[in-house]
């Protein structure tokens, strides 16, 4: 129901309508949109002055810059291209030991081998594996999630989180990824499985991106068929957005009026998610979950129990017999340990959030006005007319799924995965936008959910196809292809102060003030979970470990949210904020404040408020006070906090940077203003240079250069 | 006032699409769209929470939303019927929708309360609300709401939001974002809710959807801090406090220098000097201590059972005295979080919320009024929908999304004066139906903003409040002083 709405076309509307093109007509029209083309590979312009030229995307860029008498910047310092490059990779500051070491380091492949090294951390699946989970709409809890206290937790639904961050680590081509997800149950015989390899294991658990949408069906007052199909749609329309780069929801209760999207292509889309999501045929959240064991192995256990089931009933049979003497209290006793060391030995086992067609595929039909219970004319599962050529319909004709299913999801997966096809060279548009974006902040396509009509065009379109081509021919793998872009002249540029240009040049922010060309890097704002990664990293706290289940939080009666002290052993409060619990609309107040997205279908791009509750958060709150302390600790373990040493130690490790001559000058002045402020509070000497120390590493996490990517 | 309001980010990719989609829209298209970029790019492109005015003359400048979440009973409080005591355990002719169990019997239940006329403009209460029935003539009753969904959380997340499905901004946040706030020390939307917890749903009534940050609502306590991590837990002496702002302001300058086209860093910067000034001045606003004896007691902050409330209602006034847009204030969630949800007892349970409301909402009322605030302000009391004619298990009643009544007061909505009608018993509204997105529509309107203009551009269309090419929502003039 998201059309365009504005009051111009209100009040046009009557006028125009009789004027607006049909379906058909949008249709073919739409034919032509430049991103509903098949990829073709551009020839990269030819240059006159290559000196600034590293690589073909930087010939792309550079002409667009020239033919506005532009340059790109200088090449960024060294000490602010390591941060970026690994807080770009892998999402935490570098230590000093790796900043000099770059900067030292003279020879000519210098950052290729940092980016060879950073790409092979097992930390880049967790930061690369974020965006995806971004864009997939991740949350650990079921339902619309609408009340602090209450968390319905989906079981192990962190599988998937761990399989995405493996798959990054991985490197995965993005074919085969898109393919586990959407189809990963079709791809793999698991029902008749003797037990699940590790290979079932992960493809059953890649489908866990089909299992985003909140689904509240678990509560029998709204196990109804309103809320089933909301679930069914949520899925269609934030897979749609996600991979397409498209607004399917308008196209629910009607046409399109602005996208090339018919109510029926609506309709035939949701055909082929329904044997899974059959609102006629549904399956609440705790039944739609499957064992994380075979089902043969799972037989057996069953057995297993059900004997011990027996003998326990029997055993508590025979104690209920007993009576009061001692004898008999003594048998009970017996016969109590006997039932204890019996119900020991029952087994259980965990569950799955995943994907499968719950029965054979039911009748489609269109939803007049998008509202379950008008069901109108039939129709047949299918792809986007606009998208699809004759190759394309005969996927549905002959799926052939690898385990007893319709075979739909897998023939969407192919569709959507055949770059030789439109619908394909979308999906790669889209994902190369959106990487692009990751690095440049605002994509080629400056709106990265919609490469539609109603989109941004492009502002390289050259060097989005090109790109595209690229990452197609790279065998859709995201590590060759970063490394591309980051040994670009583009991405190593300076981010600051442009030096004007030489006498006589155009001054760059005149010509093109949203730096829409790309003549210096843009700043960037750490996401959220960056910023408290990066706090834990430079205070010495950080806990490493990858993969497992959430660390909990929970809710304060202040109305702050925090790591919960109540959660199991091992679940630490200072891993990595990719491994707190996630959920859609309470989030950390520390990761809120700084715009962590709220899920509730997903997010394909951060936004970065300045509010004045990060302020507040960043001058007050406990958690970051309590980190400014250890970090001080952590400098003071290594040098005096009394002499400048530890202030340029400080520096290095909160900035990557030693201080400039003015900031040194300026940092020992605080530091002996504040020891005397804390000395007039009745401290020693001692302890109020320590004192001042942490005022000084609280303020430097507190500075903008912390929080932005230089 | 400077500013007009940026009205939504109509992107390049809009006018675009008009240019190519060839319908001759032409010149009259572009010149629209174009104005609209120039009020943005005015802006510099940035939102922010400096005050402006909206597309029409406004007749109100700021709301109190006095949220009333569980589902307060129409028949119980505000729209007496005849024809229930009548009938009292006659099985009801029509089968009406359940929620819960309860209902089956379908049997009518008369309302325990009776009901007389108030004010010079014979308005009819409930016996249970005499505070709010003694402000009557400043009253303008709705009794024709209609919600959509008889769910506690999408009923309320419709109210506050237009939709029944979370994840858009809220009425608040859309007001913030298109008139910004007049008082820069303090947050535009501020949230009051009981310190011991949170009604249903919770931060879903005051989220910022996909408008940004800046216009989500600040919850503001009552209780302890004000407003979260306003002061550190170990306050720090002064001196220090302040040298270590300055050192902080040296190094962030500096940093700034270095990259001369960065906005947001100005801001960022902006923000440590409005903390500080929060720090200073919200104190004070915040500070009910030096309220006069006879302010307290019109609040009720004299007797335990009104305390809570009450002093949320005077904090409501004291923020919008101060400048802020738009205040929401919640009900205490003791013994329940949806105070007003009378399953079992329609008597005790309406009397119990009623005991430790109905005071404090008159009360700011007339605090309002004799402070000469209420004519730019906004009240709005109500609930999320309405209860049914028929009993549940006896004394209850179930939820009912077909009919509801709400209040207004100020902001140039009529005073005295009782609009729509309900059915004989009270089940569906009749006369003067009112939707949600009517009210959004007719608030906006009192605020000077064209519900119909007022966009914001996100997941690539332009989205509204009110969402009228869908909802039909319309300015409920009748309501409106002329």
């Amino acid at each position: 129901m998201k059309c365009v709405k504005n009051s111009l076309w209100l009040f046009l509307m009557p006028l125009i309508l009789p004027l607006l093109p049909s379906a058909a007509q949008v249709q073919d029209k739409a034919r032509s949109h430049w991103a509903f083309q098949k990829l073709a590979q551009p020839a990269a312009p030819l240059l006159n002055d290559s000196a600034r030229v590293r690589t073909p995307v930087d010939v792309f860029l550079l002409a667009r810059l020239q033919a506005k008498g532009l340059d790109f910047s200088p090449d960024a310092g060294r000490e602010a291209l390591v941060r970026r490059i690994y807080l770009d990779l892998i999402g935490l500051p570098p230590d000093p030991e790796e900043v000099r070491a770059f900067t030292r380091d003279k020879s000519a492949d210098a950052v290729e081998r940092l980016l060879d090294r950073l790409l092979a951390s097992p930390h880049f699946g967790e930061r690369w594996g974020r965006h995806w989970l971004d864009n997939a709409g991740y949350a650990d809890v079921t339902g619309t999630d609408n009340d602090a206290g209450i968390i319905r937790l989906s079981e192990n639904k962190w599988r998937y989180r761990d399989y995405v961050v493996h798959a990054f680590n991985d490197d995965r081509p993005f074919d085969r990824f898109l393919q586990e997800q959407i189809a990963g149950d079709e791809l793999i015989e698991w029902r008749s499985a003797k037990h699940f390899s590790n290979e079932i294991a992960q493809h059953l658990i890649a489908t866990g991106f089909l299992r985003m949408a909140a689904d509240d069906t678990q509560e029998n007052e709204l196990n109804t068929l309103d809320i089933r199909y909301r679930v069914l749609h949520q899925t269609i329309e934030t897979v749609s957005q996600n991979l397409l780069g498209l607004t399917m929801s308008c196209a629910k209760c009607h046409d399109h009026k602005v996208e090339p999207i018919s109510q029926p292509d609506y309709y035939r889309l949701q055909a082929l998610f329904q044997p899974a999501f059959n609102p006629e045929r549904w399956l609440q959240p705790s039944q739609r979950q499957i064992p994380d064991i075979a089902a043969a192995q799972k037989e057996i256990l069953d057995k297993h129990n059900a004997s011990a089931d027996q003998s326990i009933a029997e055993l508590k049979k025979q104690q209920a017999k007993l009576g009061k003497s001692a004898q008999d209290q003594k048998t009970a006793g017996e016969l109590g340990q006997k039932i204890a060391v019996l119900q020991a030995q029952r087994k259980s086992w965990g569950h799955w959030q995943t994907i499968y067609d719950v029965g054979p595929p039911p009748t489609t039909r269109v939803l007049r006005r998008g509202i379950p219970d008008q069901p109108r004319k039939e129709v047949l599962p299918g792809f986007l007319n606009v998208l699809t050529t004759p190759k394309g319909e005969q996927l549905l004709e002959r799926p052939q799924p690898k385990a007893p299913s319709s075979g739909r999801r897998l023939a969407l997966a192919r569709w959507l995965t055949d770059a030789d096809t439109p619908a394909g060279s979308l999906v790669l548009r889209v994902r190369v936008n959106r990487i692009w974006q990751q690095l440049f902040g605002t994509g080629i396509v400056s709106t990265s959910d919609n490469l539609g009509l109603s989109g941004a065009r492009p502002s390289h379109p050259e060097l989005l196809e090109w790109l595209s081509c690229e990452f197609r021919d790279r065998g859709q793998r995201l590590k060759p292809f970063l490394k591309l872009l980051m040994t670009s002249t583009v991405y190593r540029q300076a981010s600051g102060q442009h030096p004007g240009g030489k006498e006589g040049k155009v001054s760059p922010h005149k010509v093109d003030p949203d730096n829409r060309l790309l003549w210096r890097m843009p700043l960037r704002r750490l996401e959220s979970e960056i910023i408290r990664d990066s706090i834990l990293a430079v205070s010495g706290k950080l806990e490493r470990t990858i993969g497992g289940s959430p660390t909990p939080t929970e809710a304060k009666p202040d109305g702050t949210l925090v790591i919960s002290d109540k959660g199991p052993l091992g679940a630490g409060p200072w891993r990595r904020s990719l491994y707190l619990l996630a959920r859609r609309n309470y989030h950390p107040t520390l990761l809120g404040v700084f715009d962590q997205p709220n899920m509730t279908l997903n997010c394909t791009h951060r936004t970065a408020a300045p509010v004045v509750l990060q302020t507040l958060t960043m001058l007050n709150d406990a958690f970051v006070l309590e980190q400014a302390r250890y970090l001080a600790q952590r400098v003071a373990q290594q040098a005096d906090v009394a002499k400048p040493d530890a202030a340029i130690a400080a520096f290095q490790l909160v900035l990557c940077r030693g201080p400039r001559p003015a900031e040194l000058a300026a940092s020992i002045a605080f530091l002996r203003r504040q020891a005397d402020n804390f000395r007039e509070q009745k401290l020693l000497p001692a302890a109020a240079s320590h004192k001042a120390f942490e005022q000084l590493c609280h303020m430097l996490l507190n500075t903008s250069e912390f929080v932005y990517i230089p | 006032m400077s500013d007009s309001v940026a009205n939504g980010c109509l992107s390049m990719s809009r006018r675009d699409m008009l240019r190519a989609s060839g319908l001759g829209l032409g010149y009259l298209a572009l010149q629209f769209l174009q104005g609209q970029e120039q009020l943005r790019a005015a802006n510099g492109g940035r939102f922010d929470l400096r005050p402006r005015s909206g597309h029409l003359p406004a007749r109100a400048s700021s709301v109190i939303l006095l949220m009333q979440n569980g589902g307060p009973s129409q028949m119980d409080l505000f729209d007496p019927k005849p024809a229930l005591k009548r009938l009292d355990g006659r099985t009801y002719e029509e089968r009406v929708e359940m929620f819960q169990r309860g209902s089956e019997a379908n049997r009518l239940l008369q309302s325990p309360f009776n009901f007389r006329k108030h004010g010079q403009c014979g308005m009819d209460f409930s016996e249970v609300l005499p505070h709010l029935a003694s402000v009557a003539d400043d009253l303008c009753m709705v009794r024709s709401m209609a919600s959509e969904h008889n769910n506690h959380t999408e009923a309320l997340v419709l109210f506050n939001t237009g939709k029944i499905f979370p994840g858009r901004p809220a009425l608040g946040s859309w007001i913030s974002y298109a008139l910004g706030t007049e008082n820069q020390n303090l947050p535009a939307y501020i949230v009051l809710r009981d310190p011991d917890g949170y009604n249903t749903s919770g931060t879903l009534l005051w989220q910022n959807g996909w408008l940004p940050a800046i216009y989500r609502g600040t919850e503001v306590s009552t209780r302890g801090t004000p407003i979260l991590n306003l002061r550190r837990q170990d306050p720090l002496p002064t001196n220090v406090q302040t040298a270590n702002l300055d050192f902080l302001a040296r190094l962030n300058e500096e940093h700034r220098r270095r990259y001369p086209h960065e906005t947001s860093l100005d801001a960022r910067i902006q923000n440590y000097e409005l903390a500080a000034r929060m720090q200073l001045s919200a104190g004070s606003i915040l500070d009910l201590s030096q309220e006069t004896s006879a302010t307290r007691r019109l609040y009720g902050l004299n007797d335990a059972n009104t305390a809570g409330y009450g002093l949320r209602c005077l904090m409501a006034r004291s923020l919008i005295e101060h400048g802020v847009r738009f205040v929401q204030v919640f009900p205490p969630v003791q013994p329940q979080f949806q105070p007003w949800d009378a399953h079992t007892n329609v008597l005790t349970e309406n009397q119990a919320i009623c005991g430790k409301t109905d005071l404090p909402s008159a009360g700011l009322i007339k605090d309002l009024k004799s402070r000469g605030l209420l004519e730019n302000t906004i009240v709005i009391w109500s609930g999320e929908f309405g209860r049914l004619p028929v009993s549940q298990n006896g004394r209850g009643r179930d939820h009912n999304r077909n009919a509801f009544t709400l209040l207004l007061a100020g902001g140039g909505f009529k005073r005295g004066h009782v609009h729509g009608t309900t059915d004989d018993v009270g089940y569906r509204a009749a006369d003067g139906r009112v939707t949600v997105q009517d009210l959004h529509a007719t608030i906006l309107r009192q605020l000077g903003l064209d519900h119909n203009r007022l966009t914001f551009h996100t997941h690539g269309s332009d989205e509204s409040l009110t969402d009228a090419r869908v909802t039909r929502a319309r300015v409920v003039s009748e309501i409106l002083q002329s």
